[in-house]
């Protein structure tokens, strides 16, 4: 009789066992799951190109194709700003979730969206003026259809 | 019945459904081995009523609780994170079945506990849209109130266990510690504050400054409190929390570097910190003092191996406080490796999802609580786990959802709760996620700091075990030697040494001829074990020579091990009785061997005392002059003297470097003259001034030797080694002969055992062979066959065959057909001991040698009680 409880034992450790990482793997396969989903949704979002037309001296605009355009002083910069007022990584453009996003990245001299600065990313329109320290440009969106 | 039903009923549903079923299905396991449990290894036949019930109970409250908190959730909560109540669920489970199983009245309250939170969970779900913009608006108010709360406990302060730190407020049987909840209030205000502020400031220490006012207050009424774990715990919320914000590494720089400072103050000028980092780095020192717990701890993660005891099979109850701080190592005893880094996983996953809710949070508010409550719940797991496995100083905190404790468990349920509110509003249109870097370092960090504590624990539970186990302060050894059959030790003639007597459960160790105990040694549960009890113990115990399969099916089922088995020894009891009693009550020492196989007659030692009367004469033997608990034979070494003339007068013929005739036959040393031992027959003979042990001749022949002569001679007879033995043997010191002519003389810093000489002195009765000591002869494996067990070393030629037995012809008896040499030993401090060596003249049939040791001098009691045994042993059967 103790035997059998000893052998029983044995099997209900088992399935203990069992029980336990079935739980842990389905836990890891659903976290693994997500992570894959939000992967795809980032890489199928296809970002609309984006034009940018620097305020004042007649410059060319710039169109970018990338789904983030970080904006300073910083050689690996999308787009690379050489101006005192403006930090080595000032603001970060992005496209997430069909809109165009605009964030400060905690720079020295702030960034402005239509002359008023922004605390929180925000999402930009069509012919909204962005400030970088003391450079301003207008952005154009290409419509994705 | 199909049994592929129950599997798809468990596996079918939706995501948190399936998980939740899983973990009722582990639980439900546990209870069941619970409840089988003390059946297991029991002798005696055991009826449903000594079976364990009462905990189906705890897990039936658990089924209720979580089944109604999935639908209210699910119902009020529609786009919740689906893992997190199942993994809450199966951490809770798991914790209240462990309480439960250690003491059934905390399992109960637990259980109970386990309700209110369910309750508080349900109720303030209808406030879902409320909690988190009220818990923002007020966040200094609820601050304030907890730092109130706090403060009251240096009025009315208690502690519910009746020792230690007064933390808890309370009355009537219901306590609560303020500290808890205050943690999470802190990390409300924090991400409260961080979220209103940061966008408005620049610049790190203006926004910082606000914060470090009140997370200072928050951390000087805990150290105020002595509650050193929760300030701990708040300072890795702090810098987790202000990194995620900002960014800035320094702040891991800064924390990191305050916390050693902190570490080092505390360790100078706190008394109580003082005393935790030294039981952290040297718990083995302090094992039954400052670091018992701990030492306690580690052997219960060493018990439980790989695959744990099983559930009710271990004894994590010897941890003290097991139910709150040593949870951990309760569950790793009775689970194993295995569960450690299941449980390790779960709270891992934990973590990990706030942070991923974090992510996705809507705005910075609820992302930088989320953070701060996955901080929470990864700082305060891995400070205490760490704490119990030695990988951090010990702190006093709970594990969250598993330990013991209603404060404990409402605060990890109130997180639970704040996790599920967020992860539910996290909108679709949400703003980008914040660049990766500080989560990512977050999430790497918790990766490690959880591989860190499974690795740690592996260590202590696989590579470290086997030396742990053996502990004399592992009480789980004592336990399994009240059940588990010890082995018998019989001498050569099977006379039963020493025994096991009385029933499984009640099995005592006695000893038949306790004037044999200084080298037979006793096993204890108290005193632990000497002798050759302790160094035959993996044999008697049944660890060896038995099937590994047999091994194996007993660890697995039993978690013991088989039955032990029985040694033979070579010893002949009778003959070592007659030595101790021709020793008498003198303090000495006397080895008769078996010249040939190096089979240990009698290893006898004096004074002698009963290992049955350990209890009542401890203090006397541990504490006294005599010490009899020495064994002088084997472990004791002594100033050799004269003794090793003969060895070294053959090695000088060996070298045919002997001059024609022995110069003076004295010796001056500090102004003393040292004369013959007996009065030589010729004085210019070699043999004669030798056998007559005259030192002016044998100092003579140390300076023709020379020290490395001497140093070869001595490394061929061993005496730089300990004797291969099972059993623990005197460790020889260092090689080095500065004076060779004193050297020869015995006056150096060697010193030999009893055995050693005898060892030497057999190869005078065989031709120069040193043979193999030889002590346990046999064991009984569990099949009946007896399994010789060979010496550990081999016999080696080490003096010339021809010379040696001339030697021993120039010191042969006149009257008895044995050479013999008997010599004073002096040590540095003048105290002299007597050495006197036989043995029979080589070629006999029946070949033995003899050693006495007596410490005074006293060469003809020596030689007495030499011939008297020697002539015993020839003359036996």
């Amino acid at each position: 009789m103790n035997d059998i409880a000893a052998y029983l034992l044995l099997a209900l450790r088992l399935l203990m066992a069992l029980a336990l990482f079935a739980f842990l793997g389905w836990a890891l396969h659903t976290m693994w799951r997500d992570l894959k989903a939000q992967a795809q949704q980032d890489s199928s979002a296809q970002a609309p190109p984006i034009h940018l037309t620097p305020q004042g001296e007649g410059t060319e605009p710039l169109r970018f194709t990338v789904p983030e355009i970080t904006v300073g002083r910083h050689p690996a910069c999308e787009w690379l700003l050489d101006h005192e007022t403006i930090s080595s990584r000032h603001a970060r453009l992005s496209f997430h979730n069909k809109n165009w996003w605009l964030e400060d990245l905690a720079s020295r001299n702030g960034t402005y969206l239509n002359e008023e600065i922004i605390t929180e990313a925000v999402v930009l329109a069509n012919q909204d003026v962005i400030r970088c320290g003391e450079a301003a440009f207008r952005i154009s969106l290409e419509s994705q259809s | 019945m199909n049994m592929s039903r129950p599997l798809r009923w468990l596996l079918s549903g939706s995501q948190s459904g399936r998980q939740l079923r899983l973990a009722a299905a582990f639980l439900a396991f546990f209870a069941l081995a619970l409840t089988l449990s003390p059946a297991v290894g029991n002798p005696e036949p055991i009826d449903l009523g000594g079976l364990r019930w009462s905990h189906w109970i705890g897990l039936a409250t658990w089924l209720a609780a979580f089944y109604w908190m999935q639908r209210a959730v699910s119902h009020e909560l529609p786009e919740h994170d689906r893992l997190l109540l199942p993994l809450a669920g199966l951490l809770t489970g798991w914790g209240l079945l462990t309480v439960w199983r250690l003491t059934v009245l905390f399992g109960l309250r637990q259980a109970l506990w386990v309700l209110v939170c369910t309750a508080l969970i349900i109720s303030l779900l209808r406030y879902k849209n409320q909690l988190l913009p009220l818990l923002r608006r007020y966040k200094y108010l609820w601050l304030l109130a907890g730092f109130i709360i706090t403060a009251l406990t240096f009025f009315f302060g208690t502690n519910p266990s009746g020792i230690g730190p007064d933390l808890w407020l309370g009355c009537c049987g219901l306590y609560f510690q303020p500290s808890e909840p205050l943690k999470l209030l802190l990390i409300i205000y924090l991400a409260a504050y961080l979220a209103d502020r940061q966008p408005l400031m620049r610049g790190l220490g203006p926004l910082l400054a606000p914060t470090f006012v009140m997370s200072g207050l928050a951390l000087l009424l805990l150290l105020i409190q002595r509650d050193l774990g929760t300030a701990w715990v708040f300072i890795f919320i702090y810098t987790v929390m202000i990194y995620a914000a900002t960014g800035e590494r320094r702040i891991l720089l800064a924390s990191l570097l305050s916390i050693m400072l902190a570490l080092f103050f505390g360790y100078e000028f706190i008394p109580l910190v003082h005393a935790r980092i030294e039981a952290w780095l040297n718990p083995w020192l302090d094992s039954s003092g400052g670091a018992y717990q701990i030492v306690q701890g580690i052997l219960a993660v060493a018990a439980g191996g790989l695959f744990g005891r099983g559930p009710g099979m271990g004894s994590p109850g010897f941890v003290p406080v097991a139910h709150t701080d040593f949870i951990y190592t309760s569950v790793v005893e009775e689970s194993g490796l295995l569960g450690a880094i299941g449980l390790l996983l779960l709270i891992a996953l934990i973590s990990l999802r706030a942070l991923r809710i974090a992510l996705r949070a809507r705005d910075a508010y609820p992302r930088y609580l989320a953070i701060g409550l996955s901080a929470y719940l990864a700082c305060q797991a891995l400070l205490i786990i760490g704490g119990n496995i030695r990988l951090l100083p010990l702190t006093g905190v709970t594990l969250p959802f598993v330990s013991y404790g209603g404060s404990s468990l409402l605060t990890s349920f109130f997180a639970l709760l704040l996790l599920l509110l967020i992860s539910d509003q996290s909108a679709s249109r949400h703003a980008p996620p914040p660049r990766g870097g500080p989560t990512l370092t977050i999430t790497a960090g918790y990766l490690i700091a959880f591989g860190l504590a499974a690795l740690v624990t592996g260590w202590w539970g696989l590579l470290r075990a086997p030396d742990l186990l053996t502990r004399p302060d592992n009480a789980r050894r004592t336990q399994s030697e009240l059940v588990v059959r010890r082995g018998d030790l019989l001498d050569r003639n099977d006379l039963i040494l020493n025994t096991t007597q009385g029933l499984s459960g009640e099995y005592t160790r006695s000893y038949n001829y306790s004037a044999l105990s200084p080298l037979l040694g006793y096993s204890h549960p108290l005193f632990g074990q000497v002798g050759l009890e302790a160094s035959l113990d993996s044999i008697l115990r049944g660890e060896e020579y038995q099937p590994a399969l047999t091994l194996l099916m007993d660890e697995l089922l039993y978690g013991q091990t088989p039955a032990g088995l029985d040694v033979r020894l070579s010893l002949d009891a009778l003959l070592q009785l007659q030595a101790t009693s021709l020793l008498g009550d003198q303090p000495g020492a006397a080895v008769v061997l078996d010249a040939i196989t190096g089979d240990i007659l009698v290893l006898a030692s004096t004074p002698t005392y009963d290992a049955n009367k350990l209890d009542e004469n401890w203090e006397s033997l541990s504490d006294t002059d005599y010490s009899p608990l020495l064994n002088r034979a084997i472990q004791a070494a002594y100033p050799p003297g004269l003794t090793l003339a003969p060895f070294i007068y053959t090695a000088a013929l060996g070298q045919s470097i002997l001059p024609a005739a022995p110069g003076p036959l004295t010796y001056e040393l500090d102004n003393a003259t040292l004369e013959c031992q007996r009065q030589p027959a010729n004085p210019a003979n070699w043999a004669a001034v030798i056998a007559s042990a005259c030192p002016g001749p044998i100092a003579e022949l140390g300076l023709t030797l020379g020290s490395q002569g001497l140093i070869s001679l001595y490394r061929d007879l061993d005496f730089y080694s300990p004797t291969p033995l099972r059993l623990e043997a005197h460790t020889p010191s260092a090689i080095s002969i500065e004076r060779p002519g004193l050297a020869a003389l015995g006056r150096s810093t060697l010193r030999l055992s009893p055995l050693q000489i005898a060892l030497a002195a057999a190869t005078l009765s065989n031709y120069g062979e040193l043979p193999p000591a030889h002590l346990a002869l046999a064991v009984e494996q569990s099949d009946g066959q007896w399994l010789e067990l060979e010496p550990l070393t081999e016999s080696r030629a080490v003096l010339n065959r021809a010379l040696t037995a001339a030697t021993a012809q120039e010191l042969r008896s006149p009257y008895l057909p044995l050479w013999q040499y008997a010599a004073p030993g002096v040590g540095e401090n003048g105290e002299t001991v007597t050495w006197y060596m036989a043995g029979s003249m080589p070629g006999g049939t029946k070949n033995y040698v003899v050693v006495i040791l007596l410490e005074q001098d006293n060469p003809i009691l020596a030689k007495s009680i030499g011939q008297r045994l020697w002539l015993a042993a020839i003359n036996q059967e």
